[in-house]
């Protein structure tokens, strides 16, 4: 079917074009405690076409796409081409070139979606739950990826990955109370060990959370984050050095000047990887056909490399650009036991923490933390975090040890200074 | 003009049908929904253009669900082919079979639930639309949107980038079991405007959006929505920090919305009463708001983009009462839940696509219109806000907390509106506090569907929901 797209494309005589395909042959687990609500396979194939043409003698280009169903006739496939080529000259863009041919290595892993399955049932079945803290429901999902990129200029790039996802709620009950903790693991297969200790750690937290006072009015507080919400405070740093957010101005970061005007705290390094172990994002290639490298965006707080899609790479002369799938954050000075030092809140549990990298705003209410008042540790819960990253990167502590999120290796704590926590005392 | 069900699913229906009977003997029920939904996207903003064929619902593909033995499990396929349905049953026997036995080697054991009833039901609807997203010449759209943004853009030097979007999805499912034969068509369009202003290298956002049960045309509402984006934008620039404490409040529509689905939406679930992960369960029939509150959800009690015939698994579209004069009457449930909690489903099983699974997901959720107004709810307030404009929501089920992202309160002081904006504002509460605390309800009602909805963070599905301008109390931050 790919083979008779590329010649439809090639008849088609636009200016130039992108065809994604992504077969998907997946496992899913759905459980309700340790019992099986349903099981579900899929065997699905996605195709996506973009074409592009040139308009008013080359002075703008314009694109459009569509999914094409693995149902379509020839027919269909060259109407749609027709389509796309028609709307292709409706909307002016700045001219760009696609990625040409580069070297990589394409990802070529064995999956074994039988396998992986079994390793995350068994792992699940294995949980050391007690009478008190448990597993409510859990989602195994489990899929082995091909995906093939092909390009006008000549770029034909198939790469097999696996891609996991387990969803867990894990409960904590006490004197008739009932809570919840959600979880959800993203990873290439099954790594049973950190699986088991992030699940431990969660029923703790239940633990925990069982016994909270109303977070106090601090108004401003260190806050100390030690889990995968931190994720977010360093996708703030990576997107702000995306040349979509710096063309459009919504960025003013570039290339040899620091992420802040006078930078107090830890100099953060932030880097692209092409491999993390075990990520689900392993790959040699972007979705637009560019390289994957190991680089350096960020050095002691320094911006040293634009990184993003296509595009907007263009447009700025970035040709050796490409959209970062895995980062590595270091520039942490202090051990863990020296970041918890002095009064401060360590939030391990969110409704949903948020860094808008936009207006660098962050949001997050507290369902479970502890104020450590520099004598006593309380785990509290309720209010809420909040204030600005455009203030925070001018003063934040890392720690040296790391820890990984599938897609994404930080410090294992990092700490926000002057942050504003609205209590929930009464 | 009608909304024309898919040619595709037509051709393909005698073939699936064909696949169920071959099933069916291996199986005590089999079901199939099949999807072919169309779209057209326009996406213009200053640097980037686009035109496409792809919203967040469009797809073509199949899902078969198969009960044996007191277990459900399904096959979604994006390659059928009505020549060869033997094919496609031999395919999903050996794929479910194989299943099965990792589940024997590993000792699992089936959380046993009824079979389905399978009650004869003959359906085809095809909604009303004045254009089709398929059939729409993208150019009066893109030179429309061109002109919005230039327009906006024109409005202000601090704005550093304007965008408009435009999505209109024609959805045509057909869904059959042995009994069943039911056929859907309907057309839904969302907009939106953007503004970002900037002053002293900080950034802020003005969005407004458009939704509607239509076609296309729904898009000329877009000019209006783009000059509220701007002043939003240029108004945020001038924002102040708020104090953070408990303010009386009056939440505008859009807000109401968010409260509306946080709140009372995915509370009550009721795939969750299942697992035990609702505190809703505990509580029909008892009082979680004032008496002021009341609060459906349904398919049928709106028309917006979310409006359908009849689910993902059949049962046709309902209208729920959740919340009469503040007390839980009931919750919302997809079919296998409905079984296990022995009670009748509500049409509310929805999936992301034909690939995923169904859970229980809303509709239309919107809170039922008051009799007072706007001015005589700013006069009752003596320090607070009125709050506009939502960024995002969550919910706990389990514990009622909720917190509220919202874009900015307008400063109440005296029962006047002082000119003061603080923004950005997070709202966060127990449920029952913030329903129970609502003591004002305005008679003008909106209802919003621009946004996507999750459950926990997956399965993306169309929502909308709102209601009135409401009067209350809630932490702010």
């Amino acid at each position: 079917m790919l083979d008779k797209i590329v010649a439809l494309l090639k008849e088609s005589g636009v200016h130039a074009w992108e065809l994604s395909a992504v077969k998907e042959r997946g496992w899913e687990f759905y459980f309700i405690r340790h019992e099986l609500d349903q099981h579900r396979a899929k065997d699905l194939e996605y195709i996506q076409i973009r074409v592009y043409q040139l308009i008013e003698d080359g002075k703008f280009m314009g694109s459009a796409s569509a999914d094409l169903s693995p149902t379509a006739t020839e027919a269909e496939a060259k109407k749609l081409i027709q389509d796309l080529a028609y709307r292709a000259t409706l909307v002016k863009n700045k001219p760009y070139t696609l990625n040409p041919p580069r070297p990589g290595q394409p990802m070529e892993a064995p999956v074994d979606v039988a396998a992986i399955a079994e390793d995350f049932i068994r792992t699940m079945d294995a949980l050391p739950e007690t009478d008190t803290e448990d597993v409510n429901s859990y989602e195994i999902f489990v899929s082995d990826k091909v995906r093939r990129f092909l390009n006008s200029e000549g770029v034909d790039v198939t790469e097999r990955y696996p891609d996991s996802m387990i969803e867990v709620v894990v409960n904590a009950r006490k004197d008739g109370h009932e809570i919840e903790l959600y979880r959800n693991f993203t990873s290439g297969s099954c790594d049973s060990e950190a699986l088991k200790r992030d699940l431990s750690k969660a029923m703790a937290y239940g633990r925990d959370r069982l016994r909270t006072r109303p977070t106090p009015n601090l108004e401003k507080a260190d806050v100390l984050f030690s889990g995968s919400d931190a994720c977010s405070i360093y996708e703030y740093f990576v997107d702000r050095c995306d040349p979509a957010m710096i063309f459009r101005r919504m960025s003013d970061w570039t290339v040899g000047k620091p992420v802040a005007e006078e930078l107090l705290g830890d100099k953060v390094n932030v880097f692209a990887r092409r491999e993390l172990p075990n990520s689900s994002r392993n790959q040699g290639f972007d979705s637009e056909g560019a390289p994957i490298r190991d680089c350096c965006i960020i050095q002691d707080g320094v911006v040293r490399e634009i990184l993003g899609r296509r595009m907007f790479s263009c447009y700025m002369g970035l040709e050796n650009s490409f959209h970062p799938e895995n980062i590595e954050v270091t520039g942490g000075t202090a051990s863990e036991e020296e970041l918890r030092n002095g009064p401060y809140l360590e939030a391990v549990e969110f409704s949903d923490f948020q860094v808008d990298e936009m207006t660098g705003d962050i949001f997050g209410e507290i369902r479970l933390g502890y104020w450590h008042d520099g004598e006593t540790v309380t785990p509290v819960s309720g209010g809420s975090v909040s204030g600005s990253m455009f203030d925070f990167v001018k003063d934040m502590r890392m720690s040296r040890e790391q820890a990984q999120y599938d897609t994404m290796r930080i410090p294992a704590l990092t700490l926000l200074k002057n942050v504003t926590v609205t209590g929930a005392e009464g | 003009m009608k909304a024309p069900f898919s040619a595709y699913l037509s051709g393909i229906k005698p073939g699936l049908q064909q696949l169920i009977r071959l099933l069916r003997p291996d199986y005590d029920y089999v079901s199939v929904l099949a999807t072919d939904s169309k779209g057209l996207t326009v996406r213009i903003s200053r640097h980037a253009r686009s035109v496409g064929s792809e919203t967040m619902t469009t797809e073509r593909g199949v899902v078969v669900r198969v009960y044996r033995d007191g277990q459900y499990s399904e096959y979604a396929l994006s390659c059928f082919d009505p020549a060869r349905p033997e094919a496609a049953a031999a395919e999903i026997r050996q794929a479910l079979d194989a299943q099965l036995a990792l589940l024997a080697k590993t000792g699992v054991k089936p959380y046993p639930t009824p079979l389905l009833p399978d009650e004869p039901v003959t359906l085809f609807v095809e909604k009303e639309t004045e254009l089709l997203p398929e059939e729409t010449d993208a150019k009066p759209l893109v030179d429309k949107l061109s002109a919005l943004i230039d327009k906006m853009g024109e409005q202000s030097e601090e704005l550093i980038e304007c965008m408009a979007s435009a999505q209109s999805t024609h959805v045509c499912k057909l869904f059959l079991t042995e009994n069943r034969d039911m056929s859907q068509s309907y057309v839904y369009s969302e907009g939106s405007a953007a503004a970002v202003a900037m002053r002293e290298g900080r950034n802020q956002i003005g969005y407004q959006s458009v939704s509607g049960l239509c076609g296309p045309e729904l898009f000329d509402q877009l000019p209006a929505a783009g000059d509220k984006a701007v002043k939003t934008a240029l108004e945020l620039l001038d924002a102040g920090r708020i104090e953070p404490g408990e303010y009386e409040i009056i939440a505008s529509p859009e807000v109401t919305g968010l409260i509306a689905h946080e709140a009372f939406g995915h509370g009550v679930e009721m795939d969750m009463f299942v697992k035990n992960r609702a505190l809703g369960k505990e509580y029909i029939g008892k009082r979680v708001g004032s008496n002021r509150v009341t609060m459906h959800e349904g398919a049928l009690c709106a028309e917006n983009v979310t409006s359908y015939a009849f689910d993902d698994e059949g049962t046709l579209a309902g209208d729920v009462t959740e919340i009469e004069n503040g007390i839980l009457k009931t919750g919302i449930c997809d079919a296998l839940s409905a079984l296990r909690l022995g009670i009748q489903p509500t049409g509310n099983g929805k999936r992301q696509n034909f690939a995923h699974k169904v859970y229980t997901r809303m509709t239309n959720t919107v809170f039922d219109s008051g009799t007072d107004s706007l001015e005589d709810m700013i006069a009752s307030i003596e320090d607070g806000y009125l709050l506009e404009g939502m960024e995002s929501g969550m919910e706990d089920p389990k514990h009622w907390g909720i917190q509220c992202i919202i874009k900015m309160g307008r400063e109440i002081k005296h029962g006047k509106l002082t000119g003061k904006i603080v923004a950005p504002i997070i709202m966060t509460g127990y449920v029952p506090d913030l329903l129970g605390n609502i003591s004002m309800l305005s008679p003008h009602r909106e209802i919003f569907g621009a946004g996507g909805c999750g459950k926990g963070y997956k399965e993306w599905v169309k929502v909308s929901d709102g209601g009135p301008y409401l009067k209350t109390k809630a932490r702010l931050g």
